[in-house]
């Protein structure tokens, strides 16, 4: 029966294996779609694929995508912004949790926008997470620093331009979250008489992210 | 008064480069208010929280 075609119907259909040729190069119809299983290259037409695993064995390289396709993957990587969307006062010389108390998404619902500001991400992986600060025109600032906290401590601060009509600052990151107790919130240090970070919209006191990698 | 202000009046040789080096004042915006979160300043003491009060 080798080189025969075969066509399957709606049911699991079992081939043995007497029933193909050497090189698995037996032309197979499933449904509408064509399949040609050969030992160097397998096409597939239009099929929705559940619980695949590529290569899981001695092999391991899978080239996805072709040169002109797309792949897309981001049903559980975690993506988020928010901002501060009203003035917030700070002290002088202190440094203070911004209170980013407005999302503008939040894909995994990892966001605490109403009591902690902070984001704890429920998927282990790598994240780049980027802080933006930006202080109101009259505060005669000399210093501001924006910095990104893991657990309580900083990972990454970056001094920005106090300028006599305000100034701003901003940072980034990339860190390992372990997916259950890791959480990161932005922080500010202004050195002004009247310190006050600018909240209006999202473009000026802002902190987002999203997973690049899983751990 | 604010807490810093508080502090540089007992102190008032500190800079405000101390605020961001040996000594670090934080407030986590949980409605507690600003504390001394680190103080590692090489020959001032630590205020205690009776001299903080007692600063007019």
């Amino acid at each position: 029966m080798a080189g025969v075609p075969f066509v399957f119907g709606n049911a699991t259909t079992s081939i043995p294996l007497s029933n193909l040729d050497a090189d698995f190069n037996t032309p197979v119809t499933i449904g509408n779609t064509t399949v040609g299983l050969g030992n160097t290259v397998t096409t597939l037409g239009n099929v929705t694929l559940n619980n695949v695993t590529i290569n899981s064995g001695l092999l391991s390289t899978a080239t996805i995508p072709t040169a002109n396709g797309t792949v897309m993957i981001s049903g559980n990587m975690p993506a988020f912004k928010a901002y501060l969307n009203v003035n917030q006062s700070l002290t002088t010389t202190t440094f203070t949790k911004v209170t980013l108390n407005t999302k503008v998404f939040d894909t995994n619902n990892n966001f605490d926008s109403t009591t902690n500001y902070r984001f704890t991400p429920t998927v282990a992986g790598y994240y780049k997470i980027s802080g933006n600060i930006s202080i109101a025109a009259s505060t005669g600032a000399t210093r501001v620093l924006v910095l990104i906290y893991k657990n309580g401590s900083a990972v990454a601060q970056c001094d920005g331009y106090p300028l006599a009509g305000g100034g701003g600052a901003s940072t980034s990151v990339d860190i390992q979250m372990n997916g259950s107790t890791d959480y990161l919130e932005l922080y500010a240090y202004v050195t002004a008489t009247i310190p006050i970070l600018y909240g209006l919209n999202e473009s000026l006191c802002f902190m987002s992210g999203s997973m690049t990698r899983t751990s | 008064m604010t807490l810093p202000e508080k502090i540089m009046a007992l102190y008032p040789s500190l800079t405000q480069q101390d605020f961001s080096t040996v000594i670090t004042l934080q407030n986590d915006s949980d409605g507690k208010g600003d504390y001394i979160a680190k103080w590692e300043h090489p020959t001032l003491a630590r205020p205690t929280q009776e001299q903080l009060d007692a600063v007019q």
